[in-house]
């Protein structure tokens, strides 16, 4: 297939994100400005991703000019690993990424979403480690100490005298403990991955029906039904939720730590009033933290200009200055370890109370559960949430509440999800999977 | 002149096909090649066109033992039934009462009842969206404030009740347009012949169920299929409603979205291509089936 040749001469970088673009941008032009001429100089085109991905696939399906680096989402990479491995459009890294001692540098779970069968075809962009915002304001204000709760029954146990403080006569709730639905697929994805749980085993075999799934699923759910729950749905991006964030509807909210640079925007009005703990975890001792979301850079088989391209990959994603900005613009720590010790992430944060945020949700990154790149994960994730909603209204009809009841009915709904993601999986004649 | 007549002959000739290759380039080129690459494509699987596994008929042995692909046609046909059986009656009754010349500002009214066409689909659907959210909706704040229960606040519509909230938001957005139809078929009704029925006697439902109806009928026929084709193709509403998933249980995904899904999200433009060619020989059957009803009808007339 021939490949149709861009006009411009320059290295082309697609990025989706704006503060990406206006970080990056300073230090490109510098680069380009200090080249010898025999470089090419580096073009920015900032594109939306789902632009990124169409011209991304038609690049890699029909030979048509793309990038000769990517950004790319998490949402978005999976079409890219549908197909055979030697047909994902994208270079494999490992190699290089292994001779100059990069690899040993990234933290190791964050490479996890961009590899398959072993071999890495993205530089990760961040972490995303996840910690439990909460309206410390609310729960200082009532003398309860949070940090206590080690585990989410003893979350549930501290934050349930706070439900209906003002003992309103219609027993209306003043503050639900978390925010959380079984509607929200990227939360229950979080939580069953802190949990233990995974959709896919490593060589990319769905594990929907697993027994740790099943329990985990049932204590999700128990936290959303009868006639009391524990929890209640509130838009993490609308207008709605961010009042609801306001009026401290909820106290408790999963944030990855690019929702605090959200709510920094969004709700500055909750500023001062919030701290961040580690997740409580399902049982004593387990992992306190979960990951969602996730970019990384692409470098496309069809450049011609690897080789500098790297070099502009290295400059923005191993840069302390980029690193600093990307934290202070958008509260994002960097996937490399010999960035952590910047002083940037000791800062105190005066929206969360003057907490060293940085360093606590760099303490959890190297903690963050291994992430699978199936091109599935997203049907998976929808199965589960399937089988969760089918579950609430399961334990409702029939009046179970406590997750051992709904263990059953679980196994039931999660083993039709299971069939649901093989049948699909069964289609596609070029899967490789390591036990093929 | 037999060689000038045959001269002008054969120069109409070269005329007309020169006239018609511009079409017949573009309808090749975006109709035919389209249509036999799909139904090439659909015994394939296909990743990229260097990457290629002929599967024979099994993408459509797959399809019909995939029960997604069966509720995409049950929630398809559920939304259809509801445009040809709520949207089009309710359209042709609005046509009927601004086809009144004792309606004052009728053509106000026709404006208002138009304007969600003239707005666009993918913004219709962004303010579905805001309007039935839950809790600070503007439906369920008017139903919560209209009827003093605050529980109507915790209805989910775009979670619990996709389907009904899918009509009604169409219903909004294609009334008008279906109305303009009926209301050109309603100028058309022969007025001596209402005129007769009425001093036979006839009262108006008479004169609406043995004149009006029957004149209007041919149009009514045409909106009915074009609705019925509309409906079966449905994707934008759904998709920016449910933010590019079918909804719990996939019970808001239609055969299109699903046709989407599994082309440009999964990336198995084979078994796209078959939900798509299923889709297509649906359509033609339901229009076939249109076509001979009324036929049959006409000729027992």
């Amino acid at each position: 297939m021939t490949r149709v040749e861009l006009k411009s001469d320059d290295l082309q970088m697609w990025v989706f994100s704006p503060e990406h673009q206006s970080m990056y941008a300073p230090m490109l032009d510098e680069k380009n400005a200090a080249g010898d001429g025999n470089d090419k100089d580096i073009e920015l085109s900032l594109l939306s991703i789902a632009a990124i991905k169409s011209r991304m696939m038609s690049g890699f399906f029909g030979g048509l000019p793309t990038a000769d680096l990517i950004e790319v989402e998490r949402s978005t990479v999976g079409q890219v690993f549908m197909g055979p491995t030697e047909a994902i459009g994208f270079r494999d890294l490992t190699d290089r990424l292994k001779a100059e001692g990069l690899y040993d540098q990234i933290n190791g779970p964050s490479l996890s979403p961009w590899s398959v069968n072993g071999r890495v075809f993205g530089l990760p962009h961040d972490v995303h480690p996840v910690m439990l915002a909460y309206r410390a304001d609310i729960t200082e204000a009532a003398g309860i100490d949070l940090e206590q709760a080690e585990t989410w029954d003893e979350f549930f146990t501290l934050l349930k005298p706070l439900m209906r403080v003002s003992g309103s006569a219609d027993g209306a709730v003043d503050h639900f403990p978390m925010s959380f639905w079984i509607t929200q697929q990227d939360n229950i994805e979080l939580l069953l991955m802190q949990g233990g749980g995974e959709l896919f085993d490593a060589s990319g075999v769905p594990t929907l029906d697993s027994q740790i799934n099943i329990e985990l699923l049932c204590k999700m759910v128990s936290w959303c039904v009868g006639p009391d729950p524990l929890v209640t749905d509130i838009n993490e991006f609308s207008a709605a939720g961010h009042q609801a964030r306001i009026d401290g509807e909820a106290i408790a909210y999963l944030a990855p730590d690019w929702m605090c640079s959200i709510w920094k925007m969004h709700v500055p009005q909750i500023a001062g009033k919030m701290k961040v703990m580690p997740l409580p975890a399902f049982t004593p001792g387990g992992r306190r933290t979960s990951v969602r979301g996730g970019t990384m850079l692409g470098f496309p088989k069809t450049s011609e200009h690897f080789d500098q391209a790297w070099e502009a990959a290295l400059l923005l994603y191993t840069s302390p200055e980029i690193a600093r900005e990307l934290y202070r613009k958008v509260d994002i720590v960097s996937p490399i370890r010999s960035l952590w010790p910047d002083p940037v992430y000791d800062e105190p944060d005066p929206f969360f109370m003057d907490q060293p945020k940085g360093r606590l949700y760099l303490e959890l990154a190297p903690e963050i559960p291994l992430r699978t790149s199936s091109p599935y994960n997203f049907n998976a994730v929808l199965a589960v949430r399937d089988a969760a909603v089918n579950l609430a209204d399961w334990a409702n009809s029939n009046e179970k509440y406590e997750p051992e009841m709904l263990e059953e009915r679980a196994a039931e709904l999660l083993a039709q999800a299971q069939a649901t993601i093989e049948r699909q999986m069964s289609r596609n004649a070029f899967a490789t999977t390591e036990s093929e | 002149m037999g060689k000038l007549s045959q001269n002008i002959s054969q120069n109409k000739v070269v005329f007309a096909w020169a006239a018609l290759t511009p079409f017949i380039l573009l309808f090749t080129v975006f109709m035919i090649y389209p249509l036999i690459q799909s139904a090439f494509l659909s015994l394939n699987q296909t990743y990229g066109p260097d990457t290629q596994v002929f599967v024979g008929t099994k993408n459509f042995q797959l399809l019909f033992q995939d029960p997604v692909f069966w509720k995409s046609i049950k929630n398809t046909l559920y939304y259809t039934l509801g445009s040809l059986f709520i949207q089009l009656p309710l359209a042709f009754g609005l046509a009927l009462v601004l086809n009144s010349r004792r309606l004052k500002g009728r053509a106000i009214y026709r404006l208002i009842f138009f304007s969600p066409q003239l707005m666009g689909l993918v913004f219709v659907s962004v303010l579905g969206a805001l309007a039935f959210e839950k809790r600070a909706g503007l439906v369920n704040r008017s139903l919560a404030w209209v009827t003093g229960n605050e529980t109507l606040l915790e209805i989910d519509w775009l979670q619990t009740q996709i389907m009904p909230t899918l009509i009604l938001i169409s219903l909004w957005l294609y009334v008008g347009f279906n109305m303009i139809y009926f209301l050109a078929a309603l100028q058309n009704v022969d007025k001596s012949l209402l005129e007769a029925a009425e001093i036979d006697g006839a009262g108006p439902l008479s004169r609406l169920w043995h004149v009006i109806i029957p004149a209007v009928r041919p149009v009514a026929t045409f909106v009915v299929l074009l609705s019925m084709i509309g409906s079966l193709q449905l994707f934008e509403l759904p998709y920016i409603l449910l933010e590019g998933s079918g909804g719990p249980n996939n019970d808001g995904l239609t055969i299109v979205m699903y046709l989407y899904q599994n082309g440009f999200e999964l990336g198995d433009l084979g078994y796209a291509s078959a939900v798509g060619w299923a889709l297509a020989l649906m359509l033609i059957g339901l229009a076939l089936i249109q076509i001979w009803m009324v036929r049959r009808e006409e000729a027992s007339q």
